[in-house]
């Protein structure tokens, strides 16, 4: 099992150079379809790395080398699957967290100090919105047709499935 | 397949146990229950490793990994992995802006509904408060007299998310 797990951290470590590189070189317009390609293409060249190599990797103590192939292939690909969604979350956190903005304003402010007025003033809902909005747009969830936003099919069943999860564990309107 | 069997289960199980308490009370401390709840699965999924049988009884050579640390690890990083991505989907039912506006453009699915009838449907004031309140809490913010400052920890935090901002160029997001 061993070798699964070398390759799989070694295969994220590569994904995180790349999509450092490319948004250090020039960010994609769907920013995060982007990573997902990356992510994915890395997948299939792990399993081809993966059935191409020795089980010790010519470095690995052949006593933690002994799994099947095919156990180790599969816990390889669920840890490199889980470490990426562990760092989407916290892609998402810098891109999109909201408490991180309000933390960053504050810091931006000469004085070190904002009252909540000052940081709707710096941080509208129409900003928040509209950010949110507009990334729905892109990835189908809703229309908008002369001002007016309607949910697609897509954004129908998300926000069905939501609002019984909402429901169901008692979380509030949230938002 | 032990470690991954074990691992599956006992969050199984997880899932099932946090699905009943946050159905049945309502939850002030959610991310406190969430993890508390994970931490005592970590007994049943050693329990769950355990009581499985070998490998090798079961499961066909290619599928068959001896029973030792870096199986029982393995499994043990799949129960902490499931728990993150429940967390990711569980945050973002909880708190996130837009499943709320899809679940309010969902209230008006023929008229739709404008920015600005958007705008007003949302208690920003609210909205923001809870977020302080929430950072307050987790000592990342201090309030005095209606300021809100940064602590050590807020400040170290914004940092790291500017740096990171920077870094992949995002802008200021939020």
């Amino acid at each position: 099992m061993l070798k699964g797990l070398v390759l799989a951290i070694g295969f994220f470590v590569l994904f995180l150079v790349i999509h450092v590189l490319l948004f250090r070189l020039r960010v994609p317009e769907r920013r995060f379809r982007a990573m997902v390609r990356i992510a994915f293409a890395l997948g299939l060249v792990l399993v081809a790395a993966h059935r191409a190599t020795s089980s010790e990797m010519g470095v690995l103590p052949p006593a933690y080398t002994t799994a099947g192939w095919a156990v180790d292939l599969l816990n390889s690909l669920l840890v490199y699957t889980f470490l990426f969604v562990g760092y989407s979350m916290f892609y998402f956190l810098i891109d999109r967290g909201f408490s991180g903005r309000i933390m960053i304003e504050i810091e931006a402010d000469p004085n070190n100090r904002l009252r909540q007025s000052e940081i709707a003033a710096r941080y509208s809902i129409e900003m928040v919105l509209r950010r949110r909005l507009n990334e729905m747009l892109e990835i189908g969830r809703i229309t908008e047709t002369g001002g007016c936003y309607r949910n697609t099919e897509k954004g129908r069943s998300a926000a069905t499935m939501f609002a019984f999860v909402k429901r169901f564990l008692q979380l509030g309107e949230g938002g | 397949m032990r470690g991954l069997e074990a691992g599956s289960l006992a969050f199984g199980i997880y899932f099932l146990l946090q699905a009943a308490v946050f159905h049945s009370v309502k939850v002030s401390r959610r991310a406190l229950v969430l993890g508390g709840l994970w931490v005592a699965g970590l007994p049943i999924y050693g329990w769950l490793y355990t009581a499985l049988p070998d490998d090798q009884a079961v499961w066909p050579a290619p599928l068959a990994a001896p029973s030792d640390f870096v199986t029982f690890l393995c499994g043990a990083l799949l129960y902490f992995f499931f728990f993150m991505g429940y967390a990711q989907f569980f945050y973002m039912a909880e708190s996130s802006v837009g499943v709320r506006t899809m679940i309010e453009l969902a209230s008006e699915p023929e008229k739709g509904l404008t920015l600005e009838e958007l705008t007003q449907r949302y208690g920003y004031d609210w909205m923001l408060d809870r977020r302080l309140r929430r950072l307050i809490h987790a000592g990342y913010l201090i309030e005095e007299d209606g300021w809100y400052r940064t602590t050590v920890r807020g400040r170290l935090a914004a940092a790291l998310l500017s740096q990171c901002k920077r870094l992949l160029r995002l802008g200021p997001g939020g």
